[in-house]
């Protein structure tokens, strides 16, 4: 059932991130299934990405879109069987493409069944299951995560008449990670799926796994202790299986999540994408490489995730108080759009559907160190909707084509879990992948094309990173080396064109060859190197010495 | 656009690497390791505080330093490669230094600092003094705001003086500037200015550098085009005007960076100030000017006697220049005695006017006439500090009010001087 | 005998009238051309005045002193004077010409020697006038310079400034005229001399302690304490 994993695959991954729900609907419903997944999965292999990143399909009264789980070891009814699972998981492995899950350890729904029996009686087997509190004042140092909606860390459980914590909503409450009873049922749950044949989790809320007085229960030292101990499980029992935490914090607080390479594989870099957008907008490289200056090393088995958006907010918890109000005023004019410390839009909308940002944005995040993820809908411009409430207006249903629901579902339009995006700007008469597919000039084909050319060298994926500082800081520019491949990377973030001077000294004698069209650019010499970049415009040279 | 190529090619490259900005502070420097460290900063700390997201560069045009003064300035390049200072900033903040010759000229370091300006497409030019150690961050958005959101051209700045410092200022180019001109601009030749792109694109396209007069006093020079030319100005108060060394206390250099350039300006514009007979309201933000009133020690006797001595020694010279009426007036008076001395406020306005006059007429070398009014306009100084003394902050301020109102009051008298009688 | 005496009168008598007949024409030939010369004369003086007022040469000659020189030695002004002078060596000029026309030996030499002594004679005015201008200006600025730097004698000073450049200019425009060349240039070598190692004289043995001061002040600058008293003019 499952795919061979090379040691380090990861680290050649393109990840495409569906929701099962918004993609494709097959048995008219309204909801997208599994069945509807596995047919449309020629079209992820055909954009270039080699795995899938599933949001939970779990069993989940989806009071958050199903990171409230009341049933890990089944599918919602939904969105199909386990049957079908399987089904789609075989296919995708035919097709090669891998699958990674989500696994949410740190709280289930206040519907599952573990819960339910915890708070039944204080006396229940499974009362230690999560943690529980006579009063609200424990762990005062810990900041709240859903500010628009949470007041407290604590809710009140009527029931059994204690608090119960939880870090999300107050419908979520956090299983207790002290307990070795949890600790071993979680794992029986990682190893049911492993055992399907998945090819890794992508591990949701992991800094908030453990709680101690005095600190500000994030990224305690006993975290990471259960993190090592599912990895060790993991490398025995299910060699090649990926590990990928989800921890919204600083790339100093994200490193011990690498361990020494014994911890997770791969961790979201967060606090980059707020600055890429960012950089952007202030046309100046400075976010951008202050941040990756501040970014540890990782293990060499260790890769970084990057993304440009995905199914939450554009979070903007890791920049300062100027920053957040920068990009507030720049991305979210409207206060509509901003929730919880983030900005609710997709990528489309966030850089004014302008093709040519659009492009330079995706060409930065498939040629910095780490590996891509690219939200569904955004290979073809999709929009949003910030008025359907919390973060769903990104989470609309794919767009496949002009007619009927955008082709997403035959059912009633009025069935469907989430109304379609319909505006005449990025509605699906306008944006759909039946279009572009048709063009070769259109937003999709062009991120077919520029999907091949990164996966075309394993420099991208696994290459160290030396930044350029010319003295136009307008013009972000890295060399990426491994072994003797080495590309450099030009992006123009202005809107202006720009003239550009790069010391290539140390790679005198070679000859530029541009790897889109493949083109030659003339011969590195002892002046400093000139480049003329029309707005928005990005280079990527193959180092080529003849 | 500017035409003539004074700026390097180093200086050019490092523009294109800036690109356009919002705000270009320009400071002119010469030999000012010892004091530009604090402004350096606190211009930083200005343009953080009140511009965080604007694009700003800082330009430092230098005439030749050897003490390192450029390297100061580059070094202050807040950047993701160099970043000296704790200040956090959202964008790269450049600070980058030109040198223009090999000694200190006023106009050529303005004029560097205005080209940048322009090729930079820059709202608001700002140009500090490099001496300004009392420099606060707020400066940068006193002098700027006025342009970026009100749109006027030029803003003057406003100070707290010590009541005897700036004589010259108070007693000739203020009232002078206001009784032609009709603008009440209090330091019509300021060491710390902002102007605007399209007064920026006008003066640099003036026929100011072709002229070497205006050249050493192009302050002057922007102030009385401005307003001759209808741009609009106004004055910001920025805070304590620094205490300036005493190099700067060359009374003659001064006299002729100031009312040199005054007295050329008005020979070019006499047609713009002929027909005037109102004065504009100059709208000015902040407070008014402060008078710090601490004692300070003056060598009267000093003043006393080069002022004597001049009207004695230079009696030829002013017999070229003066009414016999004035002259005998100041040989009246400097007859009297440093007790008794007065040189009155009508006498002083008429003096000027003559001299404005015999300029205008060049009755002898224009330069010379300039140095001429040197030790008369020391009897004034003399005359002044007798009478304020022991003033409040408001006397001092009504007396220069009169001077000002008795130079407009003679205004007829100068143009009768001008078009030929004495 | 009679008749001999008659003959020969009768002669003698032809001759000078044939003599006479014969130069007559150039009496006549020296008449027009001096009639003519004072015709154009008159002509080269309203244009040289015309050119004069036009450069505003009277304020040139008054910055350069000699108005008043002139007004002392009731003289006419200055354009007047130049354009008188113009008339006359117009006039000169041609006379000589015409005088030349009657053929008198030698004359011719001492004609062209005139001519050839107008250009150094215009040369040596120029550089007079010019002297006596820049003396002036020099004066007049060494004057506002040493009044505003408050120096004792600014008046000695400026005139000293005047007589030296006065004396300089009227060297020159002798050596130009060729008039008592090398008595003049050795009288102002050695005046000059004189006054240079007098000054040095008492400049360094009586003034020793002045040039000690000056050279500090200058190049130490060390002028804080006379400036302290000093208040910022702006």
């Amino acid at each position: 059932m499952s795919l061979k994993r090379e040691p380090g695959w990861y680290k050649d991954a393109i990840i495409y991130q569906i929701h099962v729900r918004s993609f494709y609907d097959s048995n008219a419903d309204g909801i997208g299934d599994f069945q509807g997944l596995a047919q449309r999965l020629d079209y992820v292999q055909e954009l270039g990405a080699n795995t899938i990143w599933l949001m939970p399909f779990f069993p989940s009264p989806l009071r958050d879109d199903g990171y409230d789980i009341s049933d890990y070891r089944s599918v919602h009814p939904s969105y199909g069987t386990l049957e079908d699972f399987r089904t789609f998981l075989r296919t995708a492995h035919d097709l090669g493409i891998r699958v990674i899950i989500e696994m949410v350890l740190n709280h289930t729904s206040d519907q599952h069944p573990w819960f339910q029996e915890s708070r039944g009686s204080r006396d229940n087997p499974r009362r230690d299951w999560y943690v529980w509190s006579d009063t609200d004042t424990r762990y005062r140092a810990t900041r709240i995560i859903f500010l628009d909606t949470e007041m407290s860390n604590w809710a009140w459980d009527p029931v059994s008449k204690q608090y119960y914590w939880h870090r999300f909503f107050s419908h979520q409450p956090d299983l207790n990670w002290d307990n070795p009873a949890v600790r071993g049922e979680m794992w029986d749950v990682m190893k049911f799926w492993l055992d399907m044949g998945i090819d890794g989790f992508r591990l949701d809320a992991v800094p908030y796994l453990i709680e101690r007085e005095g600190t500000n229960c994030e990224n305690l030292p006993e975290t990471h202790d259960i993190i090592k101990e599912l990895r060790q499980k993991v490398d025995e029992q299910f060699p090649g299986a990926m590990l990928l935490a989800e921890a919204n914090q600083w790339p100093a607080d994200l490193r011990p999540y690498f361990g020494n390479g014994d911890e997770f594989h791969m961790a979201f870099h967060f606090p980059l994408m707020p600055r890429m957008f960012m950089g952007l907008r202030l046309e100046d490289r400075k976010p951008i490489t202050e941040i990756l200056q501040q970014t540890p090393d990782i293990p060499p088995t260790c890769q970084w995730c990057l993304f440009l958006r995905n199914h939450d907010e554009l979070t903007l918890e890791m920049v300062t108080d100027v920053e957040r109000d920068y990009m507030y005023d720049m991305y979210a004019t409207d206060k509509a759009m901003r929730l919880n410390l983030g900005i609710r839009r997709r990528l489309a909308p966030l850089l004014d559907n302008d093709r040519r940002r659009i492009e330079l944005m995706n060409g930065m995040l498939l040629s910095m160190p780490g590996t891509p993820i690219i939200y569904y809908g955004d290979e073809i411009g999709m929009g949003d909707n910030i008025y359907l409430g919390d973060r769903n207006g990104v989470r609309t249903p794919m767009q496949w084509g002009a007619g009927w629901n955008g082709g997403f579902s035959t059912a009633d339009p009025e069935r469907l879990y989430s109304p379609p995006i319909l505006n005449p700007v990025y509605g699906y008469p306008a944006v759909n992948v039946l279009s572009q597919k048709r063009t070769d000039h259109s937003l999709f084909s062009w991120m077919k094309h520029i999907i091949k050319v990164r996966r075309s060298t394993p420099v991208f994926g696994s290459g160290s990173i030396e930044f350029l500082y010319p003295a136009n800081h307008r013009v972000l520019a890295y060399i990426r080396k491994l072994g003797r491949e080495t590309v450099l990377v030009v992006n123009n973030l202005s809107n202006a064109a720009q003239a550009v001077e790069l010391d290539l000294r140390p790679h005198k004698g070679n000859i530029l060859v541009e790897m889109f069209g493949r083109n030659i650019f003339p011969r590195i010499g002892d002046v400093p190197y000139l480049l003329t970049m029309g707005p928005y415009q990005f280079y990527w040279f193959r180092l080529r010495r003849i | 656009m500017v035409e003539e190529t004074f700026l390097s090619d180093d200086f050019l490259r490092e523009l294109i690497n800036v690109g356009e900005v919002d705000i270009l502070i320009g400071v002119p420097t010469h030999n000012n390791a010892a004091t530009i460290e604090p402004v350096i900063q606190a211009i930083q700390a200005g343009i953080l505080k009140c511009f965080p997201r604007e694009r700003a560069a800082i330009i430092n045009a230098d005439g030749g330093s050897r003490d390192g003064t450029r390297d100061l300035f580059a070094a202050a390049t807040i950047s993701d490669v160099r970043h000296a200072s704790k200040l956090y900033t959202l964008r790269t903040l450049h600070s980058i230094s030109a040198n223009y010759g090999n000694v200190l000229d006023g106009g050529m370091a303005l004029r560097t600092i205005l080209a940048a300006s322009e090729l930079l497409r820059a709202k608001a030019c700002v140009v500090i003094s490099p001496d300004s150690t009392t420099i606060e961050p707020d400066w940068v958005q006193r002098l700027a705001i006025p342009i970026y959101k009100d749109n006027f051209d030029l803003v003057t700045p406003l100070y707290r003086r010590h009541k005897f410092e700036g004589l010259l200022m108070r007693n000739l180019l203020y009232p002078m500037t206001r009784a032609v001109y009709g603008y009440a601009i209090r330091e019509p030749y300021a060491a710390e200015f902002a102007v605007s792109d399209r007064l920026v694109t006008d003066f640099l396209g003036s026929e100011t550098w072709d002229n070497e007069l205006d050249r050493i006093g192009p302050e002057m020079c922007l102030t009385t085009r401005a307003i001759s030319a209808d741009f609009r100005v106004c004055q910001s108060f920025l805070g304590t005007k620094a205490p300036t060394d005493g190099t700067s206390t060359d009374l003659v250099s001064a006299m002729r960076r100031t009312a040199g350039v005054l007295f050329a300006s008005i020979d070019k514009q006499f047609s713009t100030w002929s027909t005037n007979s109102s004065t504009h309201e100059i709208k000015t933000f902040g407070s008014p000017a402060e008078v710090n009133l601490e004692p300070v020690s003056v060598d009267r006797k000093r003043l006393y006697e080069m002022f004597v001595t001049g009207v004695a020694e230079l009696h030829p010279v002013f017999r070229s220049i003066l009414s016999s009426t004035t002259l005998e007036e100041l040989q009246r008076i400097a007859a009297v005695g440093d007790n008794e001395f007065k040189y009155s406020a009508e006498l002083w306005a008429k003096t000027a006017y003559e001299f404005a006059g015999s300029y205008h007429k060049s009755v002898i070398n224009r330069d010379h006439i300039i140095q001429a009014l040197v030790p008369l306009y020391r009897g004034r100084t003399l005359s002044f500090i007798a009478e304020n003394e022991h003033s409040s902050a408001e006397r001092i301020e009504n007396n220069v009010e009169s001077q000002c109102v008795e130079f407009e009051r003679l205004k007829p008298y100068l143009l009768q001087v001008w078009n030929g009688g004495k | 005998m009679r008749e001999m005496i008659v003959n020969e009168l009768t002669q003698t008598t032809h001759e000078l009238i044939r003599s006479f007949a014969q130069y007559l024409p150039r009496l006549v030939v020296m008449l027009i051309i001096v009639l003519a010369g004072l015709l154009i004369a008159y002509i080269l003086k309203a244009i040289a005045r015309s050119i004069l007022r036009l450069t505003k040469f009277a304020k040139l000659s008054e910055n350069a002193g000699a108005t008043q020189l002139l007004k002392q030695a009731a003289l006419p002004s200055s354009t007047e004077l130049l354009s008188r002078f113009v008339f006359w060596i117009a006039w000169i000029g041609f006379i000589l010409l015409g005088v030349s026309a009657l053929g008198i030996g030698g004359f011719e030499e001492h004609v062209s020697r005139f001519f050839l002594f107008l250009p150094r004679l215009f040369v040596a005015l120029g550089i007079l006038f010019f002297g006596m201008l820049a003396a002036g200006f020099f004066s007049r600025a060494t004057l506002l310079a040493a009044v505003n730097a408050n120096s004792r004698s600014p008046r000695l000073l400026s005139l000293s400034v005047r007589l030296i450049l006065i004396i300089f200019t009227v060297s020159m425009v002798f050596e130009e005229l060729g008039i008592a060349e090398q008595t003049i240039m050795l009288a102002f070598g050695i005046a000059f001399g004189a006054v240079m190692l007098g000054l040095a004289l008492a400049f360094g043995l009586g003034g020793q302690e002045l040039a000690r001061e000056f050279l500090e002040r200058r190049l130490t600058r060390d002028g804080k304490e006379e400036r302290e008293n000093e208040l910022s003019p702006l």
